[in-house]
């Protein structure tokens, strides 16, 4: 799995890079006109992105036809793909809170709760976005597959609203804001780990050409 | 293990084309040339042997074993027609990679490789001429001591300068006894010169499957009018066609035709030859209305 990793890595390298200064700049810049832990909500999703770029490169010189008749399983180079997903989103999460931890000492609205808040929302919201659209970057062609991946992010929103208000009718969600959403969290992460279980399923039958 | 790669009754069906029990063999230390006209079957062929596609019958033997596993896969290298690999990356940054793919990998071997191909390390694919990505990827196939080196189509469109270095590229791998070649091409020229044996698909289907010798030195081509061709007996006929001034007929033994026919003209055939016989010939012979 490092060799594909490293390679989805040369491949991304400057989209990875652009995205977390921007993220580290924008969190520290907004810092005077926004709360910055706000950043955590969109920063993981966001830097997802390179996993697109990666799967459009895949595509369009046929590494996996090429990869796949190397040491490597078709279960493996899914993993992969999942791994670096998870992987953008954690950096994009880190780059996110750097700023917030810089701004901390002084800037009191940037406590853990709302930084743990904002980060649980933000994870999810890749999580279930990751969880729609990797599956179908390999049963679509690219083109339909970057439709889909820009659709997935409104559709993690709505899931996020759905499985809030889903939440409310056992647990007020005003009181307990904290716990209702690590439900979601944990639910995003379930979600994305079934996709990924599917996505194997399907590329396991798949034709290669 | 007397054969690098066995395919039996290997099947498998599209929509528009049916890969109908494809069967032979790559016998070790040989080159296996696979010929055959665009879309008769090689590229399926290849695919299914290398678990790209799901093949509905049939059974593949690669290296001695029945499945294959990782361990199989770092013994054979696989070329297709273009490099495959991200036009973004270097040959360097492909070492890379690779020494975390193939547990064999050999890095000083890759990198005498693309020093002897004049193939620079550190300058990325997207700025290579086709030619070099193709030696490029037959540099990584070979880089990490595959016993089985597959070809589909890599030397199509290129010129005969790059086509002869990738041949003696693959001459040199095959000196090692344990070493063998399945290349699909249809070059056949090029094929000529390099393979032990042929197998001809078309169709779908193997036509023929012998050894390289045999064709070149035993099949002719009788060349001959109309009453010549009405005296042929049926049975010598492999194939035959007919020309704007003469009538091309396909026979599987020079020698004894030209003992049995000695009026006729029997020349010495070509691959590029058999297979358009075979393509756009008739099999079965009819006689000929004089004159026309």
């Amino acid at each position: 799995m490092k060799g594909v990793l490293l390679k989805d890595l040369y491949i991304a390298k400057s989209n990875i890079l652009v995205t977390v200064v921007s993220l580290i700049v924008l969190g520290l810049g907004l810092s005077f006109l926004l709360e910055t832990g706000a950043l955590l909500v969109l920063a993981p999703a966001v830097s997802t992105t390179a996993v697109f770029i990666s799967i459009t490169s895949d595509a369009g010189s046929k590494w996996n036809k090429n990869v796949l008749t190397m040491p490597i399983t078709r279960k493996r180079l899914i993993g992969e793909k999942f791994v670096f997903y998870i992987l953008l989103a954690g950096l994009g999460f880190i780059a996110a809170l750097i700023p917030c931890c810089i701004l901390m000492p002084t800037d009191t609205a940037i406590t853990i709760d709302s930084l743990y808040l904002y980060a649980s929302i933000g994870i999810s919201a890749a999580l279930f976005a990751g969880g729609i659209s990797l599956p179908c970057a390999y049963v679509f062609d690219p083109e339909k597959s970057q439709v889909v991946f820009m659709l997935s992010f409104m559709a993690s929103t709505g899931i996020i609203v759905g499985l809030v208000l889903l939440t409310n009718l056992f647990l007020s969600v005003k009181d307990h804001m904290l716990p209702a959403f690590s439900i979601v969290l944990v639910i995003s992460a379930i979600w994305f780990f079934l996709s990924y279980r599917i996505t194997v399923e399907i590329y396991q039958k798949q034709d290669i050409n | 293990m007397n054969n690098a790669l066995s395919i039996s009754g290997l099947t498998k069906t599209y929509a528009d084309f049916t890969l109908d029990g494809v069967s032979f063999d790559v016998p070790v230390g040989s080159i296996v040339g696979l010929i055959g006209e665009n879309g008769a079957g090689k590229s399926t062929t290849i695919n299914a042997v290398l678990g790209l596609i799901q093949k509905e019958a049939g059974h593949v033997s690669l290296l001695g074993k029945d499945t294959l596993d990782n361990e199989t896969k770092e013994q054979i290298g696989v070329v297709f027609d273009g490099s495959n690999y991200p036009e973004i990356l270097s040959p360097r940054k492909i070492d890379r990679i690779m020494k975390n793919v193939y547990d064999s990998w050999d890095e000083s071997s890759y990198f005498r490789l693309l020093e002897q191909f004049s193939l620079p390390p550190d300058k990325p694919i997207k700025q290579f001429s086709k030619g070099m990505k193709m030696k490029l990827a037959i540099t990584a196939a070979l880089s990490h001591h595959s016993k089985l080196l597959i070809l589909d189509e890599a030397t199509s469109g290129l010129d005969p300068v790059i086509r002869d270095d990738i041949l003696d590229m693959l001459l040199d791998f095959v000196q090692e006894e344990d070493h063998s070649i399945l290349v699909s091409s249809h070059i056949t020229g090029d094929l000529e010169k390099i393979a032990d044996y042929i197998v001809f698909i078309h169709e779908g289907k193997v036509v023929f499957s012998k050894p390289k010798d045999e064709l070149m030195e035993q099949y002719g081509l009788i060349k001959c009018g109309a009453a010549q061709f009405d005296a042929l007996d049926p049975s010598d006929i492999i194939a035959y066609r007919k020309m704007d001034y003469e009538w091309q007929v396909l026979v599987s033994d020079r020698d004894a035709m030209q003992r049995k026919y000695p009026k006729a003209l029997i020349v010495p055939t070509t691959i590029d030859e058999i297979m358009l016989l075979y393509v756009k010939g008739t099999t079965q012979k009819q006689t000929t209305q004089k004159g026309k």
